[in-house]
């Protein structure tokens, strides 16, 4: 447990991606640690989460105990949706990776991409017992459900900030290849971009993204730009691929008018549901 | 006694241990032991409202007790996040410093409301209505919390000009702990106690989310 907490520490710490230990181009991170930390961490939250039921059973609103079911299925279900998505998406993101020249080998990929979910599910874990303070003591439906949008979209921009940030600190171009070209300009004479909508500009603070003054700023921008593409693509499939996920494993909250069930009847999709709820917002239909 | 007026002193004009930049050198249960035994002050002349049975004496023990209860309950909920978050910036070999600021926080809030307590007892000397009592309340409290912000906002600034990151923090903070600190104060009511109520440590009614009771009165659903 103590030596968990170590891994963990280590990743948050940033010691795992700091540019010296990312020199070679290799992630020192654990499968076999970090994968079942990251279930642990999930549990956490979705612990907190199915509180709801008990929530509800004590304020008399719907007693049937039964429900209480709801928190032993958040606890389970909440890893397995970001844990399953990633099982899914892997290899079409390991694809994307090579193909937009992105640096990291199949092991290494995988292990960037378990310790964005460990990142992400680590926020969201500390931030389980405010939700856990709010879920005893409210019984509205939809305060639940934008408060654990709300906390969970905070882990997630962090998540991603640890990503891109990481995609771009193994970018660069290998040490030999930029020494080849003559060096023109100074060193490190350009900026750093600009944060994107998705990732917030703050994790450019951290660090230099490279450290390494004989690399050629052009080749930089180049790989910057890549490791950019890549992250992009990342996100696209991880969120769509992950909305369906959550929608398939549903209910997580348990809404008070349904009954209590381990899954609900696979019927439509995601991205149908929100259509037809904008559609009845509306009024058209 | 007198030593501890003394240390108070010093900590409000943020000189001798308490300069900002010198975290290590004060005994870290200082600044807890400032909100224990300020708050507390407060508390009890906030609940001494319509003081006109033994019963409601018992009142201002209670809020006395729930003052810095209100407080320690809303940083220990926020707490894991603001911990995990320093880690994630890079400012985990500051969290000493920082976990000192926001503790320093609320001793200012603390002691700047133990300062108000005098006037609100005039106020309640001077006026019986109980809505004026909660307004009058809610405008020391802002009051005080603005004390707060400064004497956070002088350990901070020592922080921020180190690592800027600090800043992120420093709002993160303020964000989580209003939004938990606001519905944990509506939890641990009655404060003031309204009059013709019974005299309880908290109320007997089921619990009930402060935003979504908020959100009820403006919208009307």
């Amino acid at each position: 447990m103590v030596a968990l907490l170590k891994q963990l520490d280590e990743l948050l710490r940033g010691r795992m991606t700091s540019p010296e230990s990312l020199a070679d181009g290799r992630m020192k991170l654990s499968l076999r640690w970090f994968v079942p930390l990251a279930a642990g961490l999930g549990m956490t939250f979705g612990f907190f989460m199915g509180w709801y039921a008990i929530s509800l059973y004590w304020s008399g609103t719907a007693p049937e105990p039964e429900r209480l079911w709801q928190v032993l299925a958040s606890t389970v279900k909440l890893p397995l949706l970001f844990l399953a998505t990633l099982v899914v998406t892997f290899p079409s993101l390991y694809v994307f990776n090579a193909l937009f020249g992105g640096k990291a080998g199949f092991v290494d990929t995988l292990r960037l991409l378990v310790g964005a979910v460990t990142v992400n599910l680590a926020v969201a874990a500390s931030l389980g017992p405010i939700l856990g303070f709010f879920t005893l003591s409210t019984t509205s439906y939809s305060f639940m459900v934008l408060l654990n949008v709300a906390l969970l979209t905070i882990a997630g921009f962090v998540a991603l900030g640890f990503l891109l940030q990481t995609l771009r600190r193994l970018a660069p171009p290998k040490v030999e290849v930029a020494e080849r070209i003559p060096r023109m300009t100074p060193p490190i004479a350009t900026p750093l971009h600009g944060g994107t909508a998705s990732a917030p500009p703050e994790f450019q603070v951290v660090g230099p993204a490279v450290t390494d003054s004989t690399i050629v700023p052009a080749d930089r921008d180049l790989a910057f730009g890549r490791a950019r593409t890549v992250f992009q693509i990342w996100v696209l499939i991880y969120a769509l691929v992950g909305a369906q996920m959550g929608w398939i494993l549903r209910p997580f909250i348990g809404h008070p008018g349904l009954p209590f069930e381990w899954f609900r009847t696979r019927s439509g999709n995601f991205f149908q549901a929100v259509i037809v709820n904008i559609q009845n917002l509306l009024g058209i239909n | 006694m007198r030593s501890a007026l003394a240390q108070t002193d010093l900590f409000l004009r943020g000189d001798g241990l308490y300069a900002p930049g010198r975290a290590t050198a004060r005994p870290g249960w200082w600044l807890p032991a400032m909100i224990c035994g300020f708050g507390p002050l407060y508390g009890a002349v906030m609940g001494s409202f319509g003081l006109d049975s033994p019963e409601r004496a018992l009142l201002m023990m209670y809020s006395g007790v729930k003052v810095p209860l209100l407080l320690f309950a809303t940083s220990v909920l926020c707490l894991p996040g603001f911990f995990v978050l320093n880690t994630l910036l890079g400012l985990r070999d500051d969290f000493r410093e920082a976990l000192q600021a926001v503790l320093a926080g609320q001793a200012g809030l603390s002691i700047a409301l133990a300062s108000l307590a005098p006037v609100t007892r005039f106020w309640y000397f001077s006026e019986d209505s109980y809505r004026a009592a909660l307004l009058f309340n809610a405008a020391m409290f802002t009051l005080a919390t603005l004390a707060g912000q400064v004497v956070m906002l002088r350990y901070y600034r020592v922080l921020i000009r180190r690592r800027p990151n600090h800043r992120i923090m420093l709002i993160a903070w303020l964000g989580l702990y209003a939004f938990v600190g606001i519905q944990m104060g509506w939890l641990l009511r009655p404060f003031i106690g309204a009059p013709g109520m019974p005299v309880a440590f908290l109320r007997d009614e089921p619990l009930s989310n402060a935003y979504v009771v908020v959100a009820q009165l403006i919208f009307g659903i």
